[in-house]
């Protein structure tokens, strides 16, 4: 909670999005008024026959029925990290361990937020913590602020060539990149 | 900082006794919990059909969503929300004028409209411990 995956998916999409925010009664964990509770919805708009749906979905793991649903269904995912988080690298290797699956077929971006309030751990120290438990995992790391459509869009198309690369030239192609 | 409902012992003895009393008024009822808006459990009726915390969250994403699409579709704010199934239905309401709501699980005994109206009744009541 607190990433700023709301703000992602309202400086990324170009539809009008889809809130489910409620009131924060947990204001003691992290201080905001109000925490998504089911998804955020938006939308950006590739061709007339093509659209990219972005769901953001509650890091709390009391809404994992919601992680159920949306990643057998999911194509990639930005893995958006609070760096002022209590272990954000901690975090970070328990979702991936949840999203195993769409880890290790490339569909995984890691987008390390508030790196600005807390610059400690760094990517490095992100990438090496996971090479140690997923060394044969190649996931982009990044900081970024979700606030920046251009940063979520860097991401975003990290994203789309890693599984294009995949999709064209399976596993190899992505480790050779 | 105000203590969150789930936190207020008053307000947690509150919602249980309304709930036990709840089930007294009426035997169709199978489960019920009063849970805050981000799904937290403040109370609930004991149950073997589902784990208390995990439905709380569910209720909460449904809350939202169901004011989502009221929302979309400009149709004001969502009042209550029902999901009938084979065996039985959930209704689901907000406490009016808080931040909590009331789910309730009914066997196919009670018809919707009577399941709705002691819904509507225990979360009134519950707007009545909590201001609102």
């Amino acid at each position: 909670m607190g990433a700023g995956m709301t703000t992602a998916i309202k400086a990324l999409s170009e539809i009008e999005v889809v809130s489910t925010e409620a009131n924060n009664s947990e204001r003691d964990v992290v201080d905001k008024p109000t925490t998504t509770v089911a998804l955020d919805y938006g939308e950006i708009v590739l061709s007339n026959d093509e659209k990219i749906r972005m769901y953001g979905i509650p890091g709390q793991r009391r809404f994992d029925f919601m992680w159920a649903i949306l990643k057998t269904r999911a194509e990639g995912m930005v893995l958006l990290v609070n760096n002022d988080a209590e272990n954000p690298i901690a975090e970070m290797l328990a979702f991936v361990e949840d999203f195993r699956e769409l880890c290790y077929k490339g569909g995984v971006v890691v987008g390390v937020s508030r790196s600005e309030i807390a610059p400690q751990p760094t990517t490095g120290e992100f990438a090496r913590a996971l090479a140690e438990v997923h060394p044969e995992l190649t996931v982009p790391i990044f900081t970024l602020d979700p606030r920046s459509k251009d940063q979520m869009q860097m991401a975003l198309l990290t994203l789309i060539v890693n599984l294009e690369m995949r999709e064209t030239f399976g596993e190899a192609g992505v480790q050779q990149a | 900082m105000t203590t969150s409902p789930q936190n207020d012992p008053a307000v947690v003895e509150a919602a249980s006794a309304l709930l036990t009393e709840m089930k007294g008024v009426s035997v169709s009822l199978v489960y019920a919990a009063f849970l805050t808006d981000d799904g937290f459990d403040v109370a609930r009726l004991p149950s073997r059909v589902t784990d208390g915390p995990r439905f709380a969250s569910m209720a909460s994403s449904m809350q939202a969503l169901s004011d989502a699409v009221a929302h979309e579709l400009r149709i004001g704010g969502s009042e209550y929300l029902i999901i009938s199934s084979l065996n039985g239905y959930v209704i689901q309401l907000r406490v009016p004028g808080s931040l909590m709501v009331l789910s309730a699980l009914f066997d196919n005994d009670a018809t919707v409209g009577a399941a709705l109206a002691l819904t509507r009744t225990y979360a009134a009541r519950m707007t009545g411990i909590v201001g609102g």
